[in-house]
């Protein structure tokens, strides 16, 4: 019956092969009988490079054509010549493992995956064998990202492994991976992952759209791919959560997010992102929630203390000297007399300097990046205090301040924030207390008008949303988290059903058991 | 844009640079019994609100601007709606005078106003070229700080007198009822509600709630700042401190902070920032309306340029602001109290109208 419905009606739908995402459009140009023009065809696309390496076979007849540089020759081995000496089949072209194709184009973007090629004088089939050499490093946990207790695995630059990860982590058919090639030059493999049915399809449309637009020579990490597809550049704050570590990942998308990998780079982006993700680590959810509550109340803290901590010494000592009280009014002015420089002079070398050490520390092998600090840090800062070019108040408010830029999770928005600083000490020097408000509402006014991926980049303070104060300001216990976050757009909004149904049966259990002394304590409360 | 941020923009407006002369101007005529005119202002308001809702009620699909339009016809509406404009660039200008001259008299003065007036201007112009949903936003946002200027007002408490409002009623009805006439100049800000009232999601009904409630909300912040003032300072002190509730604030020091009313101005810095903003909104938005522009880009710009030249040519001159300030104010009753006023009426004859036009 089968062959009679394929015969006469044709309606049998071929299955084909599928792989990443071929650039089509691409003109097909049709392979030919000769081996020769085949070869020549080739060897001209890769413009005679040397690394291309031409393996004559059945004494002139037939070839093997693949990059060296690219291929692993034990898998050559195995997956070509093995079959045959074993005497499975004396025809390359009936091995199991081979893709055939009649497109010389095609054949030479997969020489470039790292294919190997057979070609035969007579034949128009080309035979293609994945026999690509891949070198990754094992996922360790990576170096910015450290948590104290939870999973230590990180992405690698292999975004097979990475996906791998995720997977392994998100056991659902609905857990969807789209892959597009960016970089006219690069064809680097980049990677959409989001849940079907829990992010919003229109965000999901989004994300496509914009990548498919990007139009450029080179990509090549996915922090190039965000300038490309950010709402809006000129803002120092970032609109997209880098990440390496394969949790984070995880429990975003299941949040309804889009996360974007790269091949070759073990950063992935997640969007939509808001300010305040950028206040949780991965830490906060391990700890118990009072400690969480803590740690993350203490981190936002660190956000006005950055911000705003030299400014306001500043816009004190130089305008507002009534606001210290009386007994520290002599400590503060004993320290500040002596020095020659404004404070506002003062605070912006102070602030340059350590933006100096830390840059200068940053790309140094570590003993020496170490010295560094230890010079810069305690004999420069010791020095200048002494040299009566600073006040030593200022070393403490500058030292402060970048520890508590430091304390931001993402190292994004810990740089943004030392930036922010700048202006605002600039306005406290000039015009003291006014100043810093006028720049923090400067600041607030460009927050709100952030958007990342059509959701505002302030939620949930401004649009306010109070449910969704229970994972920004506090971290409430994980069973009371019942809804997603409204910012992720999810179009399932239930994250948990009830979760501890068996404390209410157990007090149930212990009101009929305890009779009348306990049942007044341990009423079940419904 | 929901009934929170509705709420909030009220309030927000409402509250701004009065927050600090209110008790010393009610002082003024009423004396002690100034907060009672406070009350009877507010009861009047609430009146008056009724009929703005009315208003907006007949006519839901429309701003002040249009409304304009279709109730005096538009060859009376369109001058009409200039003129509007033109009310709301001055309270804006009055806004900024008045704020730049606090801060001249108690945080710098030695800055030269237009710094503190361009700094003003710029900022709000940022906000409201966002439009009316970041306005809402950040109105939301920002009014947790009307909390710290209650709870910073509180200190004062320690040493409230309850007897400085005694005796009650001793300058007589006629002076309570003058006093009235000051305590409607604080409520002004209440016409934001006509305008951006078609924009506020929500049955009339719900929206009637969220407008009372703004308003006494607003009241009872006034009230509270009153009668702190009126509490902590005797009738005969009063007259002679301008800004009560400033030098009610400067003579408490708390353990690490020795001037709270530095703070305090501080924070009544941003609450001014939103008043001005709001009517920044309003007069770019009739703009926008009157020539049927989409963008409000422009209009904003030159409108804080127009505020900005305004101020600078007044400036810190008493005679001229105060003549400016008493242009502003009354014709706050011309455009805030009688102009809604004679739209309820017609508001209905125009809903009348519609519907007889589309029933036949």
């Amino acid at each position: 019956m089968g062959i009679f419905t394929r015969f006469f009606r044709n309606n049998r739908d071929i299955l084909k092969d599928r792989h990443m995402s071929e650039p089509s459009g691409d003109k097909e140009v049709p392979t030919t009988k000769k081996l020769t023009e085949n070869v020549k065809y080739i060897l001209d696309a890769f413009h005679q490079t040397n690394d291309l390496k031409i393996r004559v076979l059945k004494k002139g007849d037939a070839t093997l054509l693949y990059l060296e540089s690219l291929a692993e020759h034990e898998k050559i081995h195995e997956k070509i010549f093995a079959p045959i000496e074993m005497g499975h089949t004396d025809d390359v072209f009936q091995l199991p493992n081979a893709k055939h194709t009649h497109d010389l184009e095609e054949a030479v973007r997969t020489i470039l995956r790292g294919h190997a090629l057979y070609l035969e004088e007579g034949k128009r089939e080309i035979a293609q064998f994945s026999v690509t050499s891949s070198f990754s490093r094992t996922p360790e946990e990576p170096q910015n990202e450290k948590v104290v207790r939870g999973a230590h695995d990180g992405f690698v630059e292999n975004m097979m492994t990475n996906i791998n990860l995720i997977r392994k982590r998100v056991e659902h058919r609905d857990l969807t991976i789209k892959y597009f090639k960016l970089g006219r030059k690069t064809n680097t493999n980049v990677a959409v992952m989001y849940m079907d049915g829990i992010a919003d399809p229109t965000l999901v449309q989004e994300v496509e759209t914009r990548l498919h637009s990007v139009d450029s020579d080179m990509i090549h990490s996915p922090g190039h791919v965000e300038e490309f597809i950010e709402d809006q550049s000129n803002s120092p704050f970032p609109q997209m959560l880098n990440t390496e570590r394969p949790d984070r990942v995880a429990a975003n998308i299941v949040e309804g997010r889009v996360a974007i990998m790269s091949e070759g780079s073990p950063t992935t982006l997640i969007a939509p992102a808001t300010f305040f993700m950028f206040y949780q680590a991965p830490d906060d959810y391990n700890m118990r929630w009072f400690t969480g509550t803590f740690v993350r109340l203490i981190r936002l803290f660190s956000f006005v203390i950055a911000v705003s901590l030299p400014a306001f010494y500043i816009a004190v000592v130089s305008f507002h000297y009534e606001v210290i009280p009386d007994e520290l009014i002599i400590p503060v002015k004993a320290s500040i007399n002596e020095i020659a420089y404004p404070p506002i002079l003062e605070a912006l070398v102070m602030v340059i300097i350590i933006e100096l050490i830390r840059e200068a520390g940053i790309r140094l092998p570590q003993p020496i990046g170490q010295t560094i600090g230890i010079v810069g840090g305690l004999v420069i800062g010791d020095a200048v205090v002494r040299a009566g070019l600073v006040s030593n108040l200022m070393v403490i408010v500058v030292a402060l301040t970048a520890i508590a830029s430091f304390v931001v999770p993402s190292n994004e928005l810990s740089t943004a924030l030392r930036l922010l600083t700048f202006p605002l000490i600039l306005l406290a020097g000039t015009i003291g207390f006014i100043g810093i408000v006028f720049g923090m509402l400067f600041i607030l006014i460009h927050l709100t008008r952030l958007h990342s991926f059509g959701v505002p980049y302030f939620a949930p303070l401004a649009p306010l949303s109070l449910v969704d104060l229970k994972d920004t300001f506090v971290r409430l216990p994980m069973y009371m988290m019942k809804l997603r976050p409204k910012d992720a757009h999810a179009i399932k909004p239930i994250a948990l059903d009830p979760s501890r149904e068996w404390r209410n049966r157990d007090e149930q259990k212990q009101s009929k058991q305890g009779g009348d002394q306990t049942s007044t304590t341990n009423k079940p409360k419904e | 844009m929901s009934r929170r941020q509705f709420f909030f923009i009220i309030i927000q407006t409402q509250i701004g640079v009065g927050v600090l002369s209110v008790p010393y101007e009610l002082h003024t005529v009423a004396k002690q019994d100034g907060w009672i005119s406070l009350l009877l202002g507010a009861i009047a308001i609430q009146l008056l609100l009724i009929g703005i809702w009315v208003v907006a009620k007949n006519l839901p699909q429309d701003t002040l601007y249009t409304m304009n339009d279709k109730l005096y016809t538009k060859w009376i509406g369109r001058p009409l709606s200039i003129l509007y404009i033109l009310y709301f660039i001055g309270v804006g200008t009055l806004i900024i005078l008045l704020f730049c001259r606090m801060i001249n008299v108690w945080v710098l003065p030695n800055t030269p106003i237009w710094v503190t007036a361009l700094l003003m201007i710029t900022v709000c112009m940022y906000m409201v070229h966002g439009g009316l949903l970041v306005l809402g936003r950040m109105y939301t946002m920002l009014s947790i700080l009307i909390v710290f200027l209650l709870i910073l007002m509180v200190f004062g408490a320690k040493e409230m007198q309850i007897m400085y409002l005694f005796p009650i009623l001793e300058s007589g009805w006629g002076k309570v009822f003058s006093g009235i006439n000051q305590a409607i100049f604080s409520y002004f800000g209440f016409i934001v509600t006509l305008v951006v009232y078609s924009k506020v999601e929500g049955t009339n009904k719900q929206k009637l709630t969220t407008i009372v409630l703004a308003h006494w909300f607003v009241t009872l912040f006034y009230l509270f700042t009153v009668l702190a003032s009126y509490t902590f300072f005797s009738t005969s002190e009063l007259p002679l401190v301008p800004e009560p509730v400033l030098y009610m604030l400067k003579s408490f020091s708390l353990p690490i902070i020795a001037r709270i009313d530095l703070f305090f101005i501080t924070i009544w810095v941003i609450n001014v920032a939103t008043s001005f903003a709001t009517y920044l909104y309003l007069s770019s938005i009739g703009f926008s309306d009157l020539f049927k522009k989409q963008s409000t880009t422009k209009f904003i710009v030159l409108i804080g340029v127009v505020v900005f030249s305004i101020s600078m040519f007044i400036g810190m001159d008493i005679k001229k602001m105060e003549a400016f300030n008493n242009v502003v104010t009354y014709s706050g009753y011309v455009f805030s109290v009688t102009l809604p006023l004679i739209m309820v009426p017609l508001s209905f004859w125009r809903r009348n109208k519609d519907k007889g036009a589309g029933t036949s």
